[in-house]
């Protein structure tokens, strides 16, 4: 307990002698976590539109003459990425299309005998597996054609494999750059007290102690960064997506309220691991050079 | 606790010797000057029982710990019961003097009542009370040295260092830290004191070794400081 208190304490007095530090400290970390966050939101935004064109992607098969609708639809069923297939008789072909155009309903009567070819709906698990169960349906025979959204399928798995790519270069650029910030800041509150810290050890002080008030000092730092960057994230981004909603309403963004709050307790948490991690590492780094003898 | 160095040497990169051969044993409770010129290795010797220098050659024992393979929590656990006085004081210039005595306490994890009392206590002792809130730079050379006495002894270790502990002190004021230094061996506390005052070791009679160039020239139960002008 006592040992807490100092640390507390001093770390504390650490913060408050180097104010200036502390303060670009804070501000970088929350910067670079806000990046993070708005990264990591862009990539959740993005997959979640993905996952929901995909839940509308299907692949039309239409069949040959004679061809068993049966038959054909257990071999489709049998091809990788196929979630579900679902027989389009010449009738529902119909009721779709007078569903579709309403006003048009009684025009279509005059077309006699139903002109509308069977067909076969397919639907895939994800936007890129298209390409590859097309090819697996121009293999079966009794298949005379297909129609799908092929490059607005592949665009938006292009697109979402980007997304993913970019905000995993983002985190790794951002943490490190986060990690070097708070290794510094620390170091050099570590060489404001080398003097201190030499007597600290030579009176018996064990390494694990005299880094208390450096690690909860970076702790204090990165968290309060970290914490800085989800409140400003929270906030701006209802703005953001009211902007965006604006501006393309077709596509289904997240909503704020529980992505917003997980992402933002994972950046806090984050934020101090890394702090954790890049004080304990400065102060060691210290320690063992001071310990070590001449 | 007894030390006891066997055959150590230490060069210093490139080729500098601070120590050779050196053989003493010095047991619990004993009072032992260290006397030479400058350079001659007192505070290498000094500062291989610390183990800030590993000695290049030999063994170095403290009680239980053999200093040549010591973990980094065994050595802070050793340098517990190891005093250290330095000549220049080494006191923190932004902690008041209770604070620079209580702060061995605090980082050896000490119940912060037990600080406050036996930091007290020590102040009391050294003649400090009064003066507990001023701050190093507004204290004489020898209150700063009082200090630095109070600190080194605020956790009763059982050996006692002293590097030149009255160098920068007038004779009035070094017989004072000397009779603390003397009050604390009392108590049973090994005291190992690097000198240049002659007057000191003269007046307060201890085993006395002399050391020149590295080497253990000269080793006497109750010695003086200079011996046919030698050292």
């Amino acid at each position: 307990m006592g040992s807490f208190k100092y640390a507390l304490r001093d770390g504390t007095r650490l913060i408050l002698r180097h104010w200036g530090l502390a303060f670009l400290t804070v501000l970088t970390s929350m910067a670079v976590f806000y990046i993070i966050g708005a990264s990591v939101l862009l990539v959740l935004n993005t997959r979640h539109i993905v996952n929901v064109l995909e839940g509308e992607l299907s692949i039309q098969a239409y069949l040959a003459p004679n061809a068993s609708y049966e038959e054909a639809a257990q071999l489709v069923a049998k091809i990788d990425h196929v979630t579900k297939v679902m027989i389009i008789t010449q009738d529902m072909a119909m009721e779709r299309l007078k569903a579709r155009i309403p006003d048009w309903a009684d025009v279509l009567t005059l077309l006699g005998d139903n002109p509308l070819p069977s067909s076969l709906e397919v639907w895939v698990d994800r936007a890129d597996s298209v390409e590859s169960v097309v090819m697996g349906l121009t293999a079966i025979t009794q298949i005379k054609d297909i129609v799908y959204a092929g490059s607005l399928a592949e665009k938006l798995a292009k697109f979402s494999r980007f997304a993913g790519h970019f905000s995993l270069a983002m985190l790794v650029v951002a943490i490190t750059a986060s990690a070097v910030v708070l290794f510094n800041t620390i170091r050099i509150a570590v060489y404001s007290k080398e003097e201190e810290i030499g007597i600290m050890l030579m009176v018996g002080a064990t390494p694990a102690f005299v880094a208390m008030p450096f690690v909860l000092q970076g702790v204090i730092l990165g968290g309060a960064g970290s914490l800085g960057a989800s409140v400003l994230l929270t906030f701006s981004y209802n703005g953001i997506i009211a902007r965006l909603r604006e501006l393309m309403p077709f596509l289904p963004f997240l909503e704020r309220s529980s992505v917003v709050l997980h992402l933002g307790l994972i950046l806090v948490g984050a934020g101090a691991t890394v702090s954790l991690i890049a004080s304990l590492v400065a102060v060691e780094t210290f320690t063992r050079r001071a310990m070590k003898p001449l | 606790m007894d030390i006891r160095f066997s055959g150590v040497s230490k060069i210093f990169y490139p080729d500098i010797t601070a120590l050779e051969d050196v053989y003493l044993e010095i047991p619990k409770g004993e009072f032992v000057y260290l006397v030479g010129p400058t350079g001659s290795g007192k505070t290498t010797l000094l500062r291989c029982i610390t183990r800030e220098v590993a000695p290049t050659r030999g063994q170095i024992t403290v009680g239980s710990f053999s200093l040549r393979k010591i973990s980094r929590v065994d050595l802070s656990v050793f340098r517990r019961d190891i005093g250290i006085i330095f000549q220049d004081f080494c006191l923190l210039p932004h902690l008041n003097v209770f604070e620079n005595v209580a702060f061995v306490l605090e980082v050896l994890g000490a119940p912060s009542r037990e600080v406050k009392e036996r930091t007290g206590e020590i102040l009391d002792q050294v003649n400090l009370w009064r003066r507990r809130f001023l701050y190093p730079p507004q204290l004489s050379g020898g209150e700063q040295q009082r200090v630095a006495v109070a600190r080194a002894i605020v956790n009763s270790p059982s050996v006692l260092l002293a590097d030149e502990p009255t160098g920068n002190l007038d004779l009035h004021t070094a017989e004072e830290i000397m009779q603390l230094i003397v009050s604390i061996n009392a108590l049973g506390t090994t005291v190992i004191m690097a000198t240049h005052n002659q007057y000191l070791v003269d007046a307060y009679r201890q085993r006395v070794v002399g050391i020149k160039a590295g080497r253990v020239v000269r080793d006497e139960k109750r010695g003086r400081y200079n011996l046919d002008g030698e050292l």
